[in-house]
């Protein structure tokens, strides 16, 4: 008797898990960034479209001419502490841009917390820099002991909902990673209660983010995440408010983390990764495509771009035009560099060199790591990258510089 | 519900020891375990060790609250193979060898559901209906979502639960061993 009632229970828990699955949302396509601006393409002479074409001799390319107008360099605010790393940004409503990124005494240590400021376009300003996230504000909003805190990430919500997803370590490195995730509704000056993101099976260990999330044309995110214990593999985790309700892996092994995603269309989107290959491989970026808006991604050829273990940051212009900001050396990360992609182009090729160290003595080299790249309107650009890991350093690049570097280009191509 | 899990966990462990030795002490260090202590800690011990072993699946959980009970009766170890084998397959492949994730089919692929519906109903038809009971109420605790999580596999396995099954392989082969050997010793010829 007791048995046919247990099965009985069995019964209904198989119609609550069955009407479970049928009321989640079904996997969404991309959603444009921005209007497709078909009418105005960049450029009016198409080329073949080679897929993939290789940037040949990229690491020894020279830069086009010192493109007019020039660049506006600052540095993010100082806090005081003598490590900073992982800064990230985002356009606020009112047209400014928020920064957020980790200091510390050193990366890794207790005492780093994740700090913010503002930045105002026409005073070309930053405000002050204020603290979003401590290591006890963490734990004692999620209930939970933390040992550090780590890279932050922004995102826009569909409802304009600001979130900000984070790394958290309980124990070990930042292979014992974990993400979570806070919503401001005020563009940054206040936040909620921090929560955390399962996204892994073994106590939920080792998920790191470092790259901007897409949206979903229903309005969810889709967060390219990485695994980095026992396998350092991408991850696309489609979140739905402070939950993952579905992930799909975008490469397996060993050699490729922190993933960056193109769009390429509602249904198709590239993704460049940062390798950790072991010496004996390609020290390239690796490459993965999806043709399923991200369910399903397969790895595809290297593109020939030098990565040296070093993350990669990537933006679409409203134009189509793509760009990456990277190391593109094998070895050190003592050079970065912009390089472009027009819309109907394969080939990537350098437009600016940001930093470069390379005439100096090794031991004299400085770090120039960690991009991460926005645009305010579709036509310019924000960079905010780590310099030498004692300061953040920001550009931006106006949408007459790209102009200029773009016609540049045809010029150097025409000659 | 955040935490309920590890409270439970935590609350089980003290409640048979509380059982076992005296009546005060027990409840005293459980109720320790759940108070901010000040000094240098800034959370209540409980804190640190979900901070360490994260939350624990329904099946664990149901399987620690079932041995309390006074009628109590050993798992199977046709429960503890098959879950054992599950878990060598399962965690490689979760933890990135190969592009098969089927940590991803945890969140709706009806596939994993059915599958589970039918490992239940094997446990009943072998006799052991708590499996039945134990696997029912995690279906329905992922359809209601009481865990933190939206993944069907972490109500239904935690490391520590593969660990526990694994463990439970080579300990029941010692046990047959040492049941033929006292029997051999008693009924021999002679």
């Amino acid at each position: 008797m007791s048995r046919v009632i247990a099965f009985c229970f069995l019964l209904l828990a198989s119609v609550l898990g069955y009407l479970h699955i049928d009321s989640r949302p079904a996997w969404a396509p991309f959603a444009s960034v921005y209007p497709v601006d078909i009418a105005n393409p960049v450029e009016d002479s198409p080329e073949s479209p080679e897929s993939n074409k290789p940037a040949k001799n990229l690491k020894n390319a020279a830069p086009v001419k010192q493109a007019q107008p020039s660049l506006r360099m600052d540095w993010l605010p100082d806090t005081g502490a003598p490590s900073v790393h992982a800064a990230s940004l985002i356009t606020l409503k009112d047209g400014g841009v928020r920064a957020f990124w980790f200091a510390g005494s050193r990366e890794g240590a207790p005492d780093v917390a994740i700090y913010t400021a503002v930045f105002d376009p026409q005073a070309s300003r930053w405000s002050a820099p204020t603290v979003v996230m401590d290591r006890v504000s963490a734990e004692k909003g999620l209930s939970r002991y933390i040992a550090k805190l780590g890279n932050p990430v922004p995102a826009r919500m569909a409802d304009g909902r600001m979130q900000l997803f984070f790394v958290t370590v309980s124990i070990g490195g930042w292979a014992g990673s974990s993400i979570s995730s806070v919503i401001s509704d005020d563009e940054g000056l206040t936040w909620g209660q921090p929560q955390r993101l399962i996204s892994s099976p073994l106590i939920n260990l080792s998920t790191l983010v470092k790259s901007p999330a897409m949206l979903f044309a229903d309005g969810r995110l889709g967060l390219p995440a990485y695994h980095e214990w026992i396998g350092r593999f991408g991850e696309f985790l489609r979140i739905d408010a402070s939950r993952v309700i579905d992930k799909r892996r975008m490469s397996s092994g060993r050699g490729a983390i922190q993933p960056v995603v193109f769009a390429d269309g509602p249904q198709e989107a590239s993704a460049f990764f940062r390798q950790t290959r072991s010496s004996s491989q390609l020290k390239q970026i690796p490459v993965s495509e999806t043709k399923d808006a991200g369910q399903s991604w397969v790895a595809t050829k290297d593109l020939e771009i030098p990565n040296p273990n070093s993350a990669i940051a990537a933006l679409t212009l409203a134009n189509g035009t793509r760009l990456m900001v990277l190391n593109n050396i094998e070895a050190g990360r003592y050079r970065l560099v912009m390089v472009m992609r027009e819309s109907n182009s394969a080939q990537w090729q350098v437009i600016q060199v940001i930093e470069d160290d390379e005439s100096l003595a090794n031991d004299q080299r400085r770090e120039f790591s960690y991009p991460y790249l926005i645009s305010a309107n579709g036509e310019d650009a924000h960079l905010a990258y780590t310099w030498d890991r004692k300061k953040i350093k920001h550009v931006y690049f106006p949408a007459a510089w790209f102009k200029h570097a773009v016609s540049s280009l045809k010029e150097k191509e025409a000659q | 519900m955040r935490g309920s899990a590890h409270c439970a966990f935590a609350k089980a462990e003290f409640k048979r020891d509380s059982i076992c030795s005296t009546h005060c002490l027990g409840p005293t260090i459980e109720n320790l375990f759940f108070w901010p202590l000040g000094m240098s800690l800034e959370l209540p011990l409980s804190a640190y060790v979900r901070g360490v072993t994260g939350d624990l699946s329904i099946v664990t959980l149901l399987l620690l609250w079932s041995s309390m009970l006074p009628s109590a009766k050993k798992t199977p170890l046709g429960f503890k193979v098959p879950l054992a084998l599950i878990a060598i397959a399962f965690y490689p492949l979760a933890l990135g060898f190969g592009m098969m994730d089927p940590y991803a089919w945890g969140y709706g692929s009806i596939s994993l559901l059915i599958a589970v519906v039918l490992f239940a109903i094997v446990c009943g038809l072998a006799g052991w209906t708590k499996g039945v009971w134990i696997l029912s109420f995690a279906i329905i605790a992922w359809a209601a979502h009481w865990h933190e999580s939206a993944n069907l596999w972490d109500y239904l396995l935690d490391p520590f639960l593969a660990i526990w099954a694994l463990f439970a392989i080579p300990n029941a082969i010692y046990r047959k061993r040492r049941e033929k050997m006292q029997s051999g010793y008693l009924f021999r010829a002679g």
